[in-house]
């Protein structure tokens, strides 16, 4: 944030003006008139980000470097909770599982969501009616959809295992199984987050002049290089911060796959998140719980402070 | 200008825009092949939304009616347990969490967009980072923090914590709304003598509607869809939201799934009638944010 400008320019790039440009007198003057006015407005806002969101985050930073419960801080310890934690295969077990499920989270929805969209793009019969449609997974609340997936998937009498097993893959059990039920929580993270990235997708290739189409026919270039070398590089930008903010998605996801496996068969499917939660709630170690959940933090600022540059240089771009 | 650069806050793109006007492909080649392609998709996609659709009104094990379609599961949840209580108490935090987000995010989004100093700029980029960090590290402390004062649960409680995680991305989206609102028409004003907060009121937010309902909806959904806040700070059946009470209700009564997707229709309709009914003011950041890590 170098430039004092302000806002509009720093942190967001909006408006043509670059730095040292002229600026609109009359509005500075009422604006620095007002300016009680603006701290006044921005005042709750900042309150309660203070009490709600800062303040809860530094209590859990002193929280991690305490032994204790969730009732009791117990003396401090330093950073004996993130070496313990460290320490433990369940985390590293944990943080590959988060990995795989946010690989598969992040590209299995762009690829499906991205092959739904070119074909959205196309002109077909009630096309907004599907993309309603299909936007339904997404619109439903993980609570009821994880319902409707454990009776699809969840006893061997189960629709799915059924037909599995009459098409000759003998007795699939979906949840019992830790590699099956890591696909099937992959899965689902998919059938979730697919609209998203459709819509996403969507909004970016509306952008896309058809003409180069047009030139690229004459040229005779195939579908597929059309698709490789000039729609793909066009929404590449939006792409990639489509993958960031599933990235932090994924991450932070609890409710898909607490709900569906609740972390199991044992800890087949727990994610950081879900570690996170069964240590402090479950195991009541809060120190250790916590350290997790910070370590996830860091990761995710680091993650979103390159998201946030990715969002400014397309403005000054 | 893709979607997330408007206004260079997190993307507000209507459902609508989808609707592309000049196709790829013009003409109508093989268009009956790409529908039933696409139907084919949509058919199996939805599976588990008929699955609950449908069992929710055929006979539950607890009915005698044999006929093919009931309202029996709905009577027969309404009367026999919780139900009733978890949508009032549903309804109740979400519009209240939806009311004091814009109330608070309005204001202070039009600062954002509109301010000129580094500390508007440092605030932009601290709510940014807030917005994406896993709400399991503000949960464990609140948790603990409320137990002490008794907001543990606590549907204000519960609240409070809602509305902490959707004042940042509300925020953003109404700053990105104002940022599309050309500064001329509040210039006039302050030239006719009104105040800066005269002009807020009566031109910003007199022509903000759809931002302001996009970012309602973006904390309904929030609200409405939680689970991790409510599984953490809700103990009581009589406090449970919905989410809560849908999964206790389902771990009591695992085999009457009748029941179960009767309560899942009562959650699921809500949501889904507003998509319908406002589906342009559906936005990518909204419910993209909605969905972060909850």
């Amino acid at each position: 944030m170098a430039t004092t400008t302000g806002l509009r320019r720093a942190a967001t790039g909006v408006g043509v003006a670059g730095p040292g440009a002229p600026l609109h007198h009359g509005k500075n003057k009422q604006l620095s008139r007002g300016a009680i006015t603006m701290v006044l407005l921005v005042a709750p806002s900042v309150v309660l980000l203070l009490l709600i969101n800062a303040y809860p985050l530094i209590y859990a930073a002193n929280q991690s470097l305490h032994k204790g419960s969730l009732i009791i801080t117990g003396k401090f310890v330093g950073f004996a909770n993130y070496t313990d934690v460290l320490t433990r295969p369940a985390f590293w077990q944990a943080a590959r599982f988060t990995l795989i499920f946010t690989l598969v989270g992040v590209f299995g929805s762009w690829l499906i969501g991205l092959a739904l969209a070119l074909l959205l793009r196309t002109r077909i019969p009630g096309g907004t009616v599907f993309k309603v449609l299909l936007m339904l997974p997404w619109v439903v609340p993980i609570v009821v959809s994880s319902t409707a997936w454990n009776w699809l998937v969840a006893t061997p009498s189960s629709p799915v295992p059924a037909l599995a097993e009459r098409l000759g893959f003998g007795q699939l059990l979906f949840l019992a199984d830790p590699t099956l039920a890591a696909i099937t929580v992959c899965v689902f993270k998919v059938w979730v987050s697919f609209p998203f990235m459709m819509l996403m997708t969507s909004a970016a290739l509306a952008s896309v002049d058809t003409t180069v189409y047009e030139a690229a026919n004459m040229d005779g270039a195939t579908k597929w290089q059309q698709l490789t070398q000039i729609t793909l590089p066009i929404v590449s930008r939006s792409t990639y911060i489509s993958w960031i903010l599933m990235t932090i998605f994924c991450v932070n996801d609890f409710p898909t796959i607490f709900l569906l496996t609740g972390g199991g068969p044992v800890t087949a499917t727990s994610s950081l998140v879900v570690l996170a939660y069964r240590t402090v709630f479950q195991d009541f170690q809060t120190g250790p719980g916590v350290a997790i959940a910070f370590l996830m933090t860091i990761v995710l600022v680091i993650i979103s402070t390159v998201l946030y540059r990715q969002i400014r240089k397309g403005e000054t771009a | 200008m893709t979607a997330l650069e408007v206004g260079g806050h997190p993307a507000v793109v209507p459902v609508k825009e989808l609707t592309v006007k000049g196709s790829a492909e013009p003409g109508t080649k093989g268009q009956w092949g790409r529908f039933s392609l696409l139907l084919v998709i949509t058919v199996v996609v939805l599976i588990p939304i008929y699955v609950t659709l449908f069992l929710s009104i055929r006979p539950g094990s607890f009915s005698t009616s044999s006929s093919f379609f009931t309202l029996g599961n709905f009577s027969y949840i309404f009367a026999s347990s919780d139900v009733l209580t978890w949508l009032v108490n549903s309804l109740g935090v979400t519009v209240v969490t939806v009311l004091i987000s814009v109330a608070v995010a309005a204001p202070a989004g039009y600062v954002l967009s509109r301010g000129r100093s580094r500390a508007v700029a440092g605030y932009s980029l601290l709510l940014f980072i807030i917005q994406s960090l896993p709400i399991i590290t503000a949960v464990i402390p609140l948790f603990i923090l409320f137990a002490k004062i008794g907001l543990a649960d606590n549907l204000i409680g519960l609240v409070i914590v809602y509305v902490g995680s959707t004042m940042s991305v509300a925020t953003w989206m109404m700053a990105a709304y104002f940022d599309s609102i050309p500064h001329t028409l509040e210039e006039a004003a302050w030239v006719d003598g009104a105040s800066v907060f005269g002009g807020f009121v009566r031109i910003i937010l007199r022509n903000s509607l759809p931002g302001i309902l996009s970012t309602a909806i973006f904390a309904f959904l929030v609200a409405w869809n939680d689970y991790l806040v409510a599984l953490v700070f809700l103990k009581s059946s009589n406090v449970f939201t919905l989410p809560v009470g849908l999964q206790s209700f389902f771990q009591q009564n695992a085999t009457d799934w009748g029941s179960v997707m009767a309560v899942s229709v009562v959650m699921l309709l809500p949501p889904t009638v507003l998509f319908a009914v406002l589906n342009k003011y559906f936005s990518v950041g909204g419910i993209g944010g909605s969905l972060a890590g909850r």
